[in-house]
């Protein structure tokens, strides 16, 4: 240790102290570090960790005992088609967002930086405000408006002489997974909308306008020198919209119960139903180790990506 | 059991003396005599859902238990439809179990049962003046496993074909005797304007259909065919093997093609094909019979009903119906069991009966004092009319059913619809599921 | 200029567009609370028959001021615990080299992705098996938990770039690590706490599922919850529905125009 090799030149009382700093450093570290981690801890890690054993057993929210089941769940998982359809509307989800929310919501918060400065703000709140409208409401308010018999949407179809889907928006097998999608970017673009133009308000102007002397202007400008700029931000954007789309909960639970006869269960959904509906706690926990998995490989993901910029 | 608390102490031959004498005040009913009443303060935490009027409801009946029970407070709590299920369920379980709560009959009640989380109030319900001498054995039935009582019956709904009035009258339509009788019925209403949807079907929460299946499944089959499949006790090469079972669905795609339903039933919300009904855009709804006080609340009551009937070479007479019984239940954990079963023995008593139909427009389990109803109107007396006349009642498959073969049942009404699935297509999922879910019972 | 004014008037037209698609929903909705049940079904599209704040009414009797303040409760003590706990965290973090601390960081970002679906099931039994269920204070402790990964990162990325010279000279002074981050760090985090807020505020406000699994009591109910009662086992009273909502939104809608210049401001630093 240092403090007893350097004899002479540093005086006892100091190399303590330096110690004492370094030891207090690491305490009120710990301190500050306790809070997050400790609630962490208690609602996210061991829970995650209760649903890995449980996904070994087969019981029920009301069963007095668990019964040890090995690896049946996961062997049910993988036969259970209901799962891959689920996985597979988390994709349609998951590569949508992307698609449209990060996407549109680009293109408008570009517009609104550089194209339309002065009615930015008014614009702005206008196409946040679903963010700030529930799932429950959302769902609430697309069911009436898509109904096909009384429904807005379909009035207006009708109007300008179309036919609307024969067994509605919602109630079609083949598209009411794309309707849901439809509703989950209306009410998201405006977010995405929002951290993008973040990032571009941190592009210096100087770079437009030098760019713009050498003729670059409008959509070129766009493409080699705002996009490139906004690399980090979109990423982090991709991301997110990513591990929603995984998550997603409550706009599908609300708007169809992942129905018409699971056509747009998603896994959390499909989790739902399992637990609570039909009683089979373990499988539902088998199912969310598997979407555990997929999210904690994506957060890795964006650990390494945010690492190297 | 209950523990009686004595003020300062008293010797244990003491407390033996009150103890007997408060059991023999108990036990001769009616008047507790005052010093009996020194009894510590009980509350009794209830749960239900939340349904219109029923708070309201609830808080006159406990002001009218005080006065033969001034130590007993009652807590009511209510929370939705959607989460109850799973809320009672978890706190039945946890720390903090309500002493009373409502429950329906069927699979929900014996799941609770199989678990041990219900009490069996087999001997306090049939002291004198409790509800086990004071209900019909048919409503004592519907909440009794293995003979035993596990339940109350408060009330049940049931379901009719409702139509209007004027419409009938002004086409000279008919009520029809025969389900052929109702396919004609449907192709008439279309002949006289294709835009008119007959019965629209908002399944679009997937339990219109099964209602209709339900029936269905009863019309073709009789009630006593069914019985082994649904509780999955019919030997597994057997299990819902009936061809009737398919005949049943292929009743659905009848309906389709006479032009009953409208284009996208999966996707109508029942409420909008209620408003459909009440605003006389179509002229007939299959609806339950909960809908009569919703359709009277928007002003619109020149309406009749009839019941599902008959099908032409079917195996029942049309002589039943679907009757789906509501009722209280008491927590096994529960610390004031004798208090739970008189505060439930006065929610099914005649009076209180009467007033739980007047305020939730609901068929009550004791239904002597309806006739003197001032507000009833024609068409609830009819209603209690004739579920008294039934000859057979049966409960509705998704709550009578185990989870996951109801979940089948529901799905496969909703692909039936969709035309994705066929009859065949249906029960063969149905019968996997009930497979399944009879191995994970043994 | 020709170039210029098509350009700008497709621009206006795209953006007008997209609003005109996110507001009429809402427009909808808020005209849905003066109709009544029928004419809510029956003609979507058109006006009012009469202009009442009936549907108001109902939907403030069945609680909804209760509900709104409860949200009001456990949104602000959330995200006041949140916005703390984070920043606490996510500054010994960005100001430490240890190894053991990068892991740490890793394990918080793995929090991240741990959706909160997944693990309902034994956070459910858990909460109810420590007696937590119907309290709003307890709610709160989950609710903290989920948001602290996220807001984590974004304290993370933006202390990486606060200027180290104020630090330095607090500690130069004999500030502890503590009281540095309190009375420096925190007070100057301006803009990263407002947007951290305002996220973690639209997330917390419309939570649903753990607040319908968790808090059932009328007195505790938030407002998701509580707009669910306002329908019934069989019939819902729609248009208090809709004026029920219409009244949820007008809080949080407020606190993201207030919060507005803060929010875009800091968001600067996420990326990195």
């Amino acid at each position: 240790m240092p403090g007893a090799t350097l004899a002479p030149t540093v005086p006892i009382h100091t190399a303590d102290k330096a110690k004492r700093t370094q030891y207090s450093a690491r305490v009120s570290a710990l301190i500050l570090l306790a809070p997050a981690l400790g609630l962490c801890a208690v609602f996210i890690f061991i829970p995650a960790i209760l649903a890995i054993l449980g996904s070994f057993f087969t019981f029920g929210i009301t069963s007095r005992a668990w019964e040890p089941a090995g690896l049946s769940n996961y062997a049910k998982v993988i036969a259970d088609p209901i799962f891959w359809t689920a996985l597979r509307n988390n994709l349609i989800i998951v590569i949508g967002s992307i698609v449209f929310q990060v996407g549109i919501g680009t293109i408008l918060a570009a517009i609104l930086d550089r194209g339309l400065p002065r009615a930015s703000t008014v614009f702005r709140t206008v196409i946040f405000a679903p963010m700030v409208v529930s799932a429950v409401a959302v769902a609430l308010i697309w069911q009436v408006i898509l109904d096909p018999n009384v429904g807005a949407l379909n009035a207006i179809i009708k109007a300008v002489s179309l036919t609307p889907p024969q067994l509605g928006w919602l109630g079609d097998p083949t598209i009411s997974i794309w309707v849901v999608l439809m509703i989950a970017c209306w009410q998201y673009t405006g977010f995405m909308m929002v951290l993008i133009l973040a990032g571009l308000q941190g592009i210096p102007k100087e770079l437009y306008e030098a760019a713009s002397l050498d003729g670059a202007r409008g959509l070129t400008a766009f493409r080699h020198i705002t996009l490139p700029s906004i690399r980090n931000v979109l990423l982090v954007a991709v991301l997110i919209t990513t591990i929603g789309g995984f998550k997603v909960f409550d706009l599908i639970y609300a708007t169809t119960q992942g129905g018409p006869a699971n056509a747009t269960q998603v896994l959390g959904t499909y989790i739902y139903l399992q637990a609570f509906n039909l009683g089979n706690m373990g499988y539902a926990n088998a199912i969310s180790v598997v979407l555990l998995c997929i999210a904690v490989m994506l957060g890795w993901l964006q650990l390494k990506s945010s690492r190297r910029a | 059991m209950k523990r009686y608390s004595t003020k300062g102490r008293t010797g244990p031959l003491t407390r033996h003396v009150i103890g007997a004498a408060f059991g023999l005040a108990v036990a001769l009913g009616g008047g507790v005599p005052q010093f009996a009443n020194a009894q510590e303060d009980v509350t009794i935490r209830m749960w239900a859902l939340t349904n219109p009027n029923y708070p309201e409801f609830i808080a006159q009946a406990a002001e009218a238990f005080k006065l033969t029970h001034p130590n007993v407070t009652i807590d009511f709590q209510e929370t939705p439809n959607e989460a109850y299920k799973t809320a009672i369920q978890v706190a039945l379980v946890g720390s903090a179990p309500p002493d009373v709560f409502f429950n329906w009959a069927g699979e929900d009640s014996n799941r609770l049962v199989r678990d041990g989380l219900v009490l069996d109030l087999t001997g306090l319900a049939n002291e004198p003046g409790q509800f086990g001498t004071t209900l019909a054995q048919s409503w004592l039935d519907t909440f009794s496993v293995d003979g035993l009582i596990y339940g109350a019956p408060t009330d049940a709904v049931t379901k009719y074909f409702y139509y209007d009035n004027a419409f009938f009258t002004d086409n000279s339509l008919s009520v029809p005797a025969t389900f052929e009788e109702l396919l004609g019925l449907c192709t008439a209403i279309r002949a006289i304007d294709p835009a008119i949807v007959p019965i629209p079907l908002g399944n679009s929460e997937r339990w219109k259909m099964n209602h209709y299946i339900t029936l269905l499944n009863e019309r073709v089959m009789g009630n006593d065919a069914l019985r082994a499949d649904y509780s999955l006790t019919a030997p597994d090469d057997q299990l819902f093997t009936n061809p009737g079972y398919v005949t049943a669905w292929g009743k659905v795609l009848e309906m389709q093609t006479a032009g009953c339903f409208q284009d996208a039933p999966n996707a109508t919300s029942p409420e909008v094909s209620r408003t459909l009904f009440s605003s006389q855009i179509s002229p007939m709804i299959f609806c339950g019979s909960w809908c009569m006080s919703i359709f009277d609340g928007e002003g619109y009551t020149d309406y009749s009903l009839f019941r599902f009937p008959p099908i032409e070479g079917g195996a029942s007479d049309g002589n039943s119906n679907m009757v789906v019984p509501q009722g209280l239940q008491v927590a096994a954990a529960t610390q004031h069991p004798k208090e739970a079963v008189e505060w439930i023995s006065f929610l099914t008593s005649p009076e209180q009966g009467a007033k739980f139909a007047e305020m939730r427009g609901a068929l009550p389990s004791d239904p002597s004092l309806l006739s003197a109803l001032p507000n009833a109107t024609e068409q609830f007396k009819w209603v209690a009319a004739d579920m008294a006349s039934l000859a057979v009642q049966y409960n509705v498959i998704d709550v009578e059913v185990e989870a996951s073969v109801a979940n089948a049942y529901l799905d496969a009404g909703v692909e039936i619809l969709n035309g994705t699935m066929t009859p065949e297509q249906a029960m063969e999922s149905i019968r996997t599921a009930a497979l399944a879910a009879k191995a994970a019972m043994q | 200029m020709p170039h210029f004014t098509r350009a700008k008037v497709l621009m206006y037209g795209f953006v007008s567009l997209w609003s005109l698609f996110v507001m009429l929903p809402l427009l909808w909705m808020v005209l849905a609370s003066f109709k009544t049940k029928r004419e809510l079904f029956m003609d979507p599209l058109g006006l009012p028959g009469t202009w009442t704040f009936d549907a108001f009414e109902r939907a403030w009797g069945v609680g909804m001021g209760a509900f709104l303040l409860n949200s009001v409760i456990v949104t602000a003590a959330s995200v006041a615990l949140i916005v703390v706990v984070s920043g606490m965290a996510a500054y010994v973090l960005a100001r430490s080299d240890s190894r053991w601390l990068r892991l740490v960081y890793l394990l918080i970002v793995a929090g991240f992705a741990v959706p909160v679906q997944a693990v309902l099931v034994p956070l459910y039994q858990m909460i109810s098996g420590a007696g937590m269920l119907n309290s709003l204070a307890a709610i709160v402790l989950p609710y903290a938990a989920y948001g602290i990964p996220f807001t984590t990162v974004l304290f993370y990325a933006f202390f990486l770039d606060f200027p180290r010279e104020m630090e330095e000279a607090a500690r130069l002074d004999g500030c502890s690590r503590i009281r540095t981050f309190f009375s420096v760090i925190l007070p100057l985090s301006g803009p990263a706490v407002a947007s951290a807020a305002i996220f973690q505020a639209v997330f917390i406000w419309n939570e649903f599922v753990l607040a319908l699994l968790m808090l059932n009591t009328p007195d505790t109910k938030t407002l998701p919850v509580g707009i669910i009662a306002l329908g019934g086992e069989f019939t819902s009273d729609w248009p208090a529905i809709m004026a029920g909502l219409s009244i949820a939104i007008l809080p949080i809608l407020l606190i993201f125009v207030l919060a507005q210049k803060y929010f875009v401001r800091s968001l600067a630093g996420l990326g990195k």
